[in-house]
């Protein structure tokens, strides 16, 4: 079979970073096949992708397309040659409904005017046709993420794609949003679609993917049929070396309490009760993992404890302190650091320097500053410091971080969170959007800190993670903590129930009826 | 580690002059089309603009007294905008402070050592206070600064216009004015006939002090970071808001400074119509130096050499309408607007440079 897409001898140098992101790779497609493309952060998946879609110009190779030698100097090329992309960041206009989004730049118009009820008619056609079911005249900011990709998608089809580029489609989904991306893509590959779709989750390259291609710090390592690897060769392929898939941990030395909710309640943005009388305790030494599907208050409750957010009642203790008042910047002072969910916005200001971004939360300790003024000598040998402990390639004191790619920027973060010995951290999705030798490297550091006598809230939305990190598990279900599960006895079926707002005596009774029946 | 700092600096000053060698050459073409000389045309611009007849006795004395209030307007906004607060109250904030100086240059009467820093603090305490009302309308009321200051412009002109017409008015004369200022609080000049001088100087002094302000201190880089980013500004623990009213006080300051040199240095009293257009002039200034200190002293320099070239040197010589060096000057604007432009080629020349010099490398080794 000639392939759909084939590039040849792909070379890409940046020079503003000294990194050669492509380094002749070699990469093939068959026709409607769903194919998989892993690697390391920063392997250089979305450049290659990139070039392929004709947004980076590359210094050298070939690309063809159905054995026919092809130029693709600009988006409108690739399109041209039905190739569509849905960026790992969607480009949406946010204030446009879906139709408007969808038909962006080819309206179709009755002597020069929009019409808006043929618009709204053709995307509903267009959704029935690839049954992606989405409501035309919804404005796409009051959408879900799993909804805008959707839109994306849709868009890319809109446009005559036969071949999809998805870049880390799952990253921002929850659990049922990737059910239902894998069912999308699986009706587009029986279609007659080609599918390239790149993710860091081993577990979805091997349930959807036809085939998968590992690069690794620039080059191709190699191609593999799904039905002949497995997830730990293909992890040792991006790495270079044995992963622990699961970190190990020691018996936990549990300590003093260091922080403790009491009753506390919290109102989201819309001042609609995201917590309700919640009430928990976080021990030294102790990894207390909170499980749950997301947006059932985690946010909120990040927030209120960092101090980014007030309280509608009840107290937060730290240390044995009421810190209900305290600034974000007291609470740090006291020894609180906070892994964010949002490394892009919130954890990082990518507009500025390494250091500056190092020093964001200390930069009024004497070690930093005297009389006022940054100390920038020091300040560039912590960075240096930061970026050896924390091995953050491609990051030098006194450049930019723009560039860095996802595993890299949240090193960056964690690094900066973690080296000045706190006492409690919190880690909301810490390895979201990570490849596996980074979801290592950050299990590994938050279990050394918990060993070194550190409280750590970890919250997270995969079950796995909550798993296998977490001494204690609190599941949070509609603002409220549904139940709490001792992490070393506790069954993912037991967490699941709990997420879904069940309880644990329905899951005894439900199994004692299955043993009944079994029985009669 | 210094390259990419020295990098940068270097793309802050390319992106302003390649700007204005592309308004250059577009003046050459107007000029051609009114059928004047070009090559003349631009000798009289640079002669008159930037040029010295001999020591002592130069228009670019001129140009640099003309700088002067550009840089310290250019600076307020330069520390408003890399706050996150887009504060174009520069013109009111000059004008009250202008005022203060003026008035307490002949109300009160003091040795010299104390009259005229007297009235350089006035100054700027005016303009700050000028400027530290709009900080506080955004950050409790969320009042738009934009609007606010554009407002607080207006009423700052119509009350320095009733100070001039009626308290402070010196005599009946046509164009009203306020009495000269003691010779005590007036700033000295280099050299007799011009009137550049120590107002200059302390443009700057003040080029550097914003400079090691913005990038050197605490506050300086908690003012920068919630500028850019609110929420990591408040994820790290910065007080945004107090960061916030904090810039506008210093960009109230530097603008207030300005009103006051160009009174104590320049006119030696205000008169009506005494601002023409400069707050806005700043701002230009501030934009087409890519926000920085340095970048606004550079462009201050050459906006005010271009004005006095472009709009009376080659009117006076070649009697060519003003208008047409008010256009020029326009284009360069927008250029500088269109700066990406030079950046991707600035960078595209660049990475070009390197993949010259690595292929070299590789030949020379291999
Ligand atoms: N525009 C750019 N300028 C300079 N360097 C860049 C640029 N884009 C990417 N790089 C660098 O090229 C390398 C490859 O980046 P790329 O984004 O392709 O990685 P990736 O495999 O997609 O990683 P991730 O999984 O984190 O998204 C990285 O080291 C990155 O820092
Ligand atoms: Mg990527």
């Amino acid at each position: 079979m000639t392939p759909a897409i084939e590039m040849k001898g792909i070379t890409k140098d940046f020079a503003s970073t000294r990194v050669r992101a492509n380094d002749h790779v070699d990469f093939s497609v068959e026709p409607g096949e769903v194919h998989a493309l892993v690697g390391e952060n920063g392997a250089g998946k979305t450049t290659l992708m990139s070039i392929l879609y004709g947004l980076i110009k590359p210094d050298s190779g070939e690309i063809f397309i159905d054995s026919q030698k092809i130029r693709i100097d600009h988006p409108n090329d690739a399109i041209q040659h039905g190739i569509g992309m849905v960026h790992q960041h969607f480009k949406l206009v946010p204030s446009f409904t879906v139709a408007q989004n969808i038909l962006l730049g080819m309206e179709p118009t009755q002597a020069g005017l929009l019409n808006q009820q043929q618009e709204n008619e053709l995307v509903a056609a267009l959704a029935e046709k690839y049954n992606l079911p989405v409501d035309p005249t919804a404005r796409v900011r009051d959408l879900p993420v799993g909804m805008q990709q959707r839109v994306e998608i849709l868009k890319v089809l809109e446009r005559k794609a036969k071949i999809l580029i998805l870049d880390e489609p799952t990253a921002v989904l929850t659990p049922q949003e990737v059910n239902e991306l894998v069912t999308v893509i699986r009706g587009l590959s029986r279609l007659g679609y080609t599918v390239i779709f790149i993710t860091h989750k081993l577990v979805e390259v091997m349930s959807v993917a036809d085939r998968v291609s590992v690069m690794r710090g620039g080059k191709m390592i190699g191609t593999k049929k799904v039905s002949e690897t497995s997830i730990p060769e293909l992890a040792r392929m991006m790495v270079g070396r044995e992963v622990l898939l699961r970190v190990k941990k020691k018996e936990m030395q549990r300590g003093d309490v260091v922080l403790e909710a009491r009753d506390i309640s919290i109102s989201d943005v819309n001042g609609l009760a995201a917590i309700s009388h919640v009430s928990f305790q976080v021990h030294r030494g102790e990894i207390v993992g909170i499980a749950g599907v997301s947006g059932n208050g985690q946010t909120e409750l990040v927030e209120a404890i960092s101090g980014m957010n007030s309280l509608d009642g009840g107290e937060i203790l730290f240390k044995g302190k009421i810190i209900d008042e305290a600034s974000v910047g007291e609470r740090r002072d006291m020894g609180m650091a906070h892994i964010p969910e949002d490394r892009m916005v919130v954890g990082l200001n990518l507009q500025t320097t390494l250091d500056e971004n190092l020093i964001v939360s200390r930069y009024d300790d004497s070690q930093f500053s005297r009389y006022g003024f940054l100390l920038m000598k020091t300040i560039s040998e912590f960075a240096e410091k930061v970026v050896r402990a924390f091995s953050i390639a491609a990051a030098r004191p006194g450049e930019g971080i723009a560039t860095l790619s996802g595993g890299n920027l949240q090193k960056v973060v964690v690094g900066r969170e973690l080296s000045g010995d706190p006492a409690f951290i919190i880690a909301n999705q810490p390895t979201r959007g990570l490849d596996v030798g980074s979801i290592e490297f950050v299990h590994k550091t938050l279990v050394e800190e918990r060993d070194k006598g550190a409280g750590i809230l970890l919250v997270s939305v995969e079950l796995d993670e909550v798993m296998a990190l977490s001494d204690r598990i609190l599941v949070l279900y509609r603002g409220r903590i549904q139940g709490e599960l001792d992490a070393a006895t506790a069954t993912e079926e037991e967490v699941g129930i709990l997420m879904a707002g069940g309880n644990l005596q329905d899951l005894k009774y439900a199994q004692r009826a299955d043993q009944q029946e079994l029985r009669s | 580690m210094n390259n990419q700092r020295w990098k940068k600096l270097l793309d802050a000053i390319l992106v302003p002059v390649l700007a204005v060698l592309s308004g250059l050459v577009v003046m050459g073409i107007l000029i051609l089309t009114l059928n004047k000389p070009v090559l003349e045309s631009y000798a009289i611009l640079f002669s008159n603009g930037f040029g010295c007849k001999e020591y002592g006795n130069c228009i670019f004395l001129t140009t640099l007294e003309r700088a002067t209030p550009l840089i310290l307007t250019g600076l307020s906004a330069v520390v408003a905008f890399r706050s996150g607060m887009f504060s174009i109250g520069q013109e009111g904030q000059y004008l009250l402070g202008a005022a203060a100086a003026a008035w307490l240059g002949y109300a009160i009467h003091l040795p010299p050592i104390l009259h005229a820093p007297v009235l350089l603090i006035a100054g700027m305490l005016v303009g700050a206070a000028y400027g530290w009302f709009p900080g506080v309308l955004r950050v409790k009321l969320g009042v738009n600064e934009l609007l606010s200051t554009i407002m607080l412009n207006s009423i700052a002109a119509l009350i320095v216009e009733y100070l001039v017409q009626f308290p402070m008015r010196a005599d009946t004369s046509a164009v009203a004015h306020s009495p000269v200022i003691d010779e005590s609080a007036q700033l000295m000049s280099f050299f007799p006939g011009s009137k550049w001088g120590v107002g200059f100087v302390l443009a700057v002094i003040a080029v550097i002090v914003v400079y090691i302000y913005l990038w050197r201190t605490k506050s300086g880089y908690e003012q920068r970071m919630a500028g850019q980013s609110r929420r990591f500004a408040l994820f790290g623990g910065i007080l945004s808001d107090r960061a916030a009213i904090r810039a506008m006080l210093i960009s109230g300051a530097l603008a207030g400074l300005a009103g006051a040199i160009e009174v104590m240095g320049v006119h030696r009293r205000i008169m009506t119509g005494f601002s023409v257009g400069l707050g806005f002039d700043g701002l230009t200034t501030a934009i087409l130096g890519q926000v920085h200190p340095f970048g606004v002293f550079i462009v201050a320099i050459l906006f005010s050499g271009l004005k006095l070239g472009a709009q009376i040197g080659l009117q006076l010589n070649l009697n060519i309408p003003r208008e047409l060096g008010g256009t020029i000057i326009g284009f360069i604007i927008l250029f500088v607007a269109a700066g990406k432009l030079y950046e991707e080629n600035i960078v595209r020349a660049r990475e070009w440079a390197t993949r010259r010099r690595s292929s070299r490398l590789k030949r020379e080794s291999g």
